[in-house]
């Protein structure tokens, strides 16, 4: 009896903080739509947003990442980058949080390089659907590109995921 | 600060660093000794040359003159009378998919390879 209430409490308040991590990926897609940062590349960019879907991976499980990452894809998609756009970040968001959930699970690595993997797929998977988009393989031309930039801007969105880990108060997700 | 980077991670990140150097080097070298020379003014087709073949083709249109120079199987602008040169700067090109392009002048310099069905399938 005990311990079903302790569940359903626990289910309650993951509930919430999902919905709040979502609006706070949500804002942090907003931040980076409006940040002139543009490397004259289409699809560099430093993906903020995965900060929030590190976080409730390793803090929740896989299932409330994937909701919080669709939930924002979905809506950014609508609000500010449009339908196609949202199309492309679904295959890369989906792809990453795959690769990061596997890598997550061998227990080899730290959050540095599952978020480092994370970016590259995203990249792949973006890459991927566009290919089949366009039907064009010149697409891939970019992929080193894409590559080394994902690799670059997982690390970054790694150590300061691991940072933020370190001060989130673990009370909140139990 | 450093310690909890593990080893896996130093891998992983020697290993896409790997891919990502390969995959470059590939996508440099993946074109394949071309065989024709296709100019196109304004998008339109000009006219298609042998890169076998050493020749030099001046290509006069509206008033302006290009010349480009086919030898030892490789193409350069020998000459333009754009006012930027960047065509001529551009120096010879031998491979397929790579190009020229004289935008003052709206004249491309394009090589493909002989097989006529490929380019219309991979375009």
């Amino acid at each position: 009896m005990q311990s079903q209430i302790s569940k359903n409490s626990q289910r309650t308040k993951r509930l919430a903080i999902s919905s709040m991590f979502a609006c706070l990926a949500l804002i942090f897609s907003y931040v980076e739509a409006i940040i002139p940062f543009n490397a004259g590349i289409p699809g560099v960019k430093l993906g903020i947003a995965n900060l929030v879907v590190i976080i409730a991976l390793y803090e929740m499980n896989f299932r409330y990442a994937f909701a919080i990452n669709a939930l924002r894809i979905l809506i950014s998609g609508l609000l500010f980058s449009g339908v196609f756009g949202a199309l492309y970040s679904l295959a890369g968001g989906f792809l990453s949080l795959c690769v990061m959930w596997l890598l997550k699970k061998t227990n080899l690595f730290s959050m540095i390089g599952v978020s480092m993997a994370g970016g590259v797929a995203h990249n792949m998977g973006q890459l991927l659907v566009a290919a089949l988009v366009v039907s064009n393989l010149k697409m891939f031309l970019y992929f080193p590109i894409l590559m080394f930039s994902g690799i670059a801007s997982g690390i970054m969105i790694g150590i300061v995921a691991y940072v933020i880990d370190k001060k989130v108060p673990k009370s909140l997700f139990k | 600060m450093f310690k909890i980077i593990k080893k896996a991670d130093i891998a992983l990140f020697v290993l896409l660093i790997l891919i990502g150097l390969g995959l470059s080097w590939w996508s440099l070298a993946s074109g394949t000794q071309g065989q024709k020379v296709v100019v196109t003014v304004d998008g339109k087709l000009y006219g298609t040359y042998s890169l076998v073949e050493n020749q030099t083709v001046e290509i006069r249109q509206r008033g302006r003159l290009n010349k480009i120079t086919i030898k030892d199987e490789t193409v350069q602008m020998s000459y333009s009378d754009c006012r930027n040169q960047v065509c001529v700067k551009d120096g010879k090109i031998s491979r397929t998919n790579q190009s020229i392009v004289c935008l003052p002048n709206k004249v491309m310099v394009e090589i493909t390879g002989g097989e006529e069905d490929f380019d219309a399938i991979s375009n």
